[in-house]
């Protein structure tokens, strides 16, 4: 019996110690931020941006002492969550984040696949939500506590149209884009009704497509080459750029490719090398030749994490000094998260010419913010350099 | 004896002969201290909240807590549950052999209702809990369902998310045509207040158009075995997303949304019991057995008289009918499907949850996907490394036992109901 007397008596002090253990620790207002991303799962670069991005931020924000809110500082926490890239972790993760973390703000999910059914739990709750980089209309369509930070894709397809019209004065398009990926097929079918509103009808002589994962263009490509296009449009991710534009070129189609703001990845260049030298392409922000906050942000993140940050991470900047500035706007804090949630809220919805890195933006009703597009050359060096403004 | 060995043979002389109905009661007072107690508690040990899965989400995270969250743990569920069981043993047993001579329905009532209101108390504290505890119950259904396929009929069917994927998108087109107003299909036909009650005309539409796609599957399929279905099964699901993603009238590759949110907690555990049921029922019926036979042998089972071909099509229609009304649920839960969900990543949990938990048992699938799920939750912070345990854990598991922990045992409803005999004291 000694022993059990003995296995007893340390059961109580074990438990006893846990209590003293979780003694002692102060229970001080804190503001949380929530951070929803692709850290693992078919997009770890994007995840990877987005992380760093909040943790530059948070530094920022902690060598200034913290988040003054009215006469008080208070002290900043990033909850991180990784979606892993799934819908279904999204909202695992967000409810999480709500429910037991109690976050002011969520920032993220980054792709629209993830960001829809997010940020319907995010209205459900009644958190403010910034998706930086999801360009689905249905990410805050009716949804009054979901904003995002980017501009939308029936803004981005007329610019590449207009822009094309204008620099080269062409009339014959022909587009290559991935049927089964939701943002593709979106920008490809806005830029054919924008191409076909400048030139009229049938001035997109070739409209073709694949699947994601093919690797294989050359029936398509040919194709296009055969219709006497003068250009084609690609609005595909980094690691089909590189085999579209290459299996282009040794089928000797010579006319210009243009992309959207997929392309704006570090990653393009790196495995495209110099055959996409010379080519443009529409996105957010670029970051050679870049002036003021902008180049602050670029040095910083180079010179700590090694490499000059894609769109995400400087569309992730944003959102987060969207809500700092939010944060910031209302006042002050009750404490009573629901009505703090509230209050930021409004304060995001009543944002005008916010100055970001990626550019000034205000929010319209639906959350969406009014931005302008950036033509982006890439130079003969493999940077991205700025080439143009487009404003709505 | 030494003390150890007496203290083991004296808990198990005790809590061996404690019913279900003992632990179930147990539950419920531990879940009923936690929504009086349970955030005075909590903010006693300084934690932040009330731990949401037994702490499960914490000790990754913020590792300080831990200490705190097992105490909390110890005091709020064990104690209770021991206790309450320990105690009652001797009146839950006779409870449960009154209840024995009752018809089976009666005392499946009461102990589903016990259950559900054990799992209504503990996910009314929080709404992580609750989703978390849907998501599970759903991914229950899923593996049961496969479970028939590649577990009771042994082949290896690789078309699981395509069935999901038929069952999503039925249901949501019922739901979104009928009573949801959206950006697809515009105003709806009828009003709006039906809709949540004819919800379980939608998940049936789903499981049937599951079972049809089944059908389509079966009928080139079952001229082969092995491999080729297995082949067969995955050229489907990628058929299943292709059709789907070039499909504009439900949404193409931008997907469906906008779904109301009608896969409630009591619906949702109404479908996982019903599916828990049925299923049990199907295995244990004539055509369970003859399923079996099929698996062993197909050759001897098909000279003892059994219409091989139709068991096999039965099973798998049935099998696919099941995960098209878990795809249902998913939908009604997430709110928004599309096409690249249900790929191959989908599969592969799919398949790791039935191959974890057990081939050929009702229990070992609802262990696989408790346990997946659960690990999953508390592993994420992990991030990559998760990648890396998961998949770890699962060969372990292949090496150790082949056919997953709780494979090819029975599961009997009525002796689980039933009292438990007093084992005699050593």
């Amino acid at each position: 019996m000694g022993k059990i007397r003995a296995v007893s008596v340390a059961i109580l002090v074990f438990l006893f110690a846990c209590y003293f253990v979780s003694c002692g620790k102060e229970r001080e207002a804190r503001i949380k931020i929530g951070i929803n991303a692709p850290i693992t799962g078919d997009i770890p670069k994007v995840g990877e941006g987005t992380k760093y991005a909040a943790q530059m931020w948070l530094e920022e924000i902690e060598k200034a002492g913290g988040l003054q809110v009215g006469d008080k500082k208070y002290k900043v926490e990033l909850v991180v969550e990784d979606n892993e890239s799934k819908a279904e972790s999204a909202v695992k993760a967000n409810t999480k984040m709500i429910a037991e973390d109690g976050v002011l703000v969520i920032i993220g999910p980054q792709s629209s696949k993830q960001a829809i059914p997010a940020g319907g739990v995010a209205n459900d709750y009644k958190t403010p939500m910034i998706s930086p980089w999801s360009t689905n209309p249905d990410t805050t369509k009716n949804r009054p506590f979901v904003f995002r930070g980017c501009f939308l894709d029936p803004f981005q397809g007329p610019v590449v149209a207009n822009f094309v019209k204008e620099e080269f004065g062409f009339k014959k398009a022909a587009v290559l884009y991935d049927v089964a990926s939701d943002y593709p097929k979106g920008l490809a079918e806005y830029f054919k009704k924008a191409w076909e509103g400048l030139n009229g009808p049938g001035s997109v002589v070739a409209y073709e497509s694949f699947t994601t994962k093919d690797t294989d263009f050359s029936s398509q490509l040919t194709k296009i080459k055969g219709s006497g296009a003068e250009f084609l449009f690609a609005p595909q991710y980094y690691n089909e750029v590189a085999l579209i534009v290459r299996q282009a070129r040794e089928l000797g189609f010579t006319a210009p490719i243009l992309g959207s703001d997929s392309w704006g990845s570090a990653e393009t260049v790196k495995l495209c090398g110099s055959d996409c030298y010379g080519l443009f392409f529409s996105t957010h922000y670029a970051a050679a030749g870049a002036k003021g906050a902008t180049k602050e942000f670029i040095v910083r993140y180079q010179e700590k994490y090694g490499y000059v940050p894609d769109d995400v991470g400087a569309l992730t900047w944003d959102a987060l000094r969207l809500a700092q500035h939010a944060i910031r706007n209302t006042g002050s804090l009750s404490g009573d998260l629901a009505k703090d949630r509230q209050a930021v809220r409004d304060q995001l919805a009543r944002v005008k010419d916010f100055e970001g890195i990626t550019g000034k933006m205000s929010f319209t009703e639906e959350g969406d913010p009014v931005k302008c597009a950036v033509i982006v050359r890439i130079s003969n060096k493999g940077e991205f350099e700025f080439y143009k403004q487009v404003c709505p | 004896m030494s003390g150890r060995s007496f203290m083991i043979t004296h808990a198990k002389s005790i809590y061996g002969s404690v019913p279900l109905i003992g632990w179930l009661v147990g539950m419920l007072l531990a879940v009923l201290t936690e929504s009086f107690f349970g955030n005075t508690l909590a903010y006693a040990l300084y934690l932040p909240k009330v731990p949401a899965l037994f702490g499960l989400t914490i000790v990754l995270k913020q590792p300080s807590l831990f200490p705190a969250t097992v105490f909390y743990v110890l005091l709020i569920y064990c104690l209770p549950i021991f206790a309450v069981a320990g105690l009652t043993a001797t009146w839950a047993n006779r409870f449960a052999a009154a209840m024995e001579k009752l018809p089976l329905w009666f005392s499946a009532i009461i102990h589903i209702g016990v259950l559900y209101l054990v799992l209504h108390l503990w996910t009314d504290l929080s709404d992580y809990r609750l989703q978390i505890s849907k998501l599970t119950m759903i991914a229950v259904m899923l593996t049961l369902s496969i479970n028939v396929i590649n577990g009771y009929m042994g082949e290896f069917s690789c078309s699981h998310p395509g069935f999901m994927a038929l069952g999503a998108y039925a249901s949501s087109t019922f739901s979104l045509a009928l009573f949801h107003q959206d950006r697809l299909f515009g105003t709806p036909l009828l009003p709006e207040f039906l809709g949540p009650y004819m919800f379980p005309m939608g998940l049936l539409l789903g499981g049937a158009a599951a079972s049809l796609g089944a059908m389509v599957v079966a009928i080139p399929s079952f001229r082969t075995r092995g491999d080729y279905l297995a082949i067969i099964s995955l050229a489907f699901m990628f058929i299943v997303k292709s059709v789907l993603e070039n499909l504009e009238v439900v949404g193409g590759a931008r997907g469906m949304g906008g779904q109301p949110h009608w896969a409630t907690l009591p619906a949702v555990f109404i479908g996982m019991t019903v599916c828990i049921g049925v299923i049990n029922n199907f295995v244990n019926s004539t055509m369970g057995k003859a399923l079996n036979a099929v698996r062993d042998n197909e050759a001897a089972a098909e000279a003892m008289t059994v219409n091989t071909r139709r068991t096999k099509m039965t099973a798998f229609m049935f099998g696919a009918f099941w995960a098209g009304v878990a795809g249902g649920f998913y939908a009604h839960e997430l709110r928004y499907i599309n096409p690249s969900s249900f790929g191959i990543q989908m599969l592969a949990e799919i398949l790791a949850m039935v191959y974890f938990g057990g081939l050929n048992s009702v229990v070992g699938s609802v262990v696989g996907a408790l346990s997946i799920q659960m690990l999953s939750e508390a592993l994420r912070p992990l991030e990559l490394f998760k990648w890396i345990i998961i998949p770890l854990l699962l060969i372990l598991v292949m090496i150790f036992r082949p056919t997953g922990l709780i494979a090819f045992r029975e599961f009997n409803i009525r002796k689980t109901f039933g009292p438990k005999v007093l084992k005699k004291r050593i």
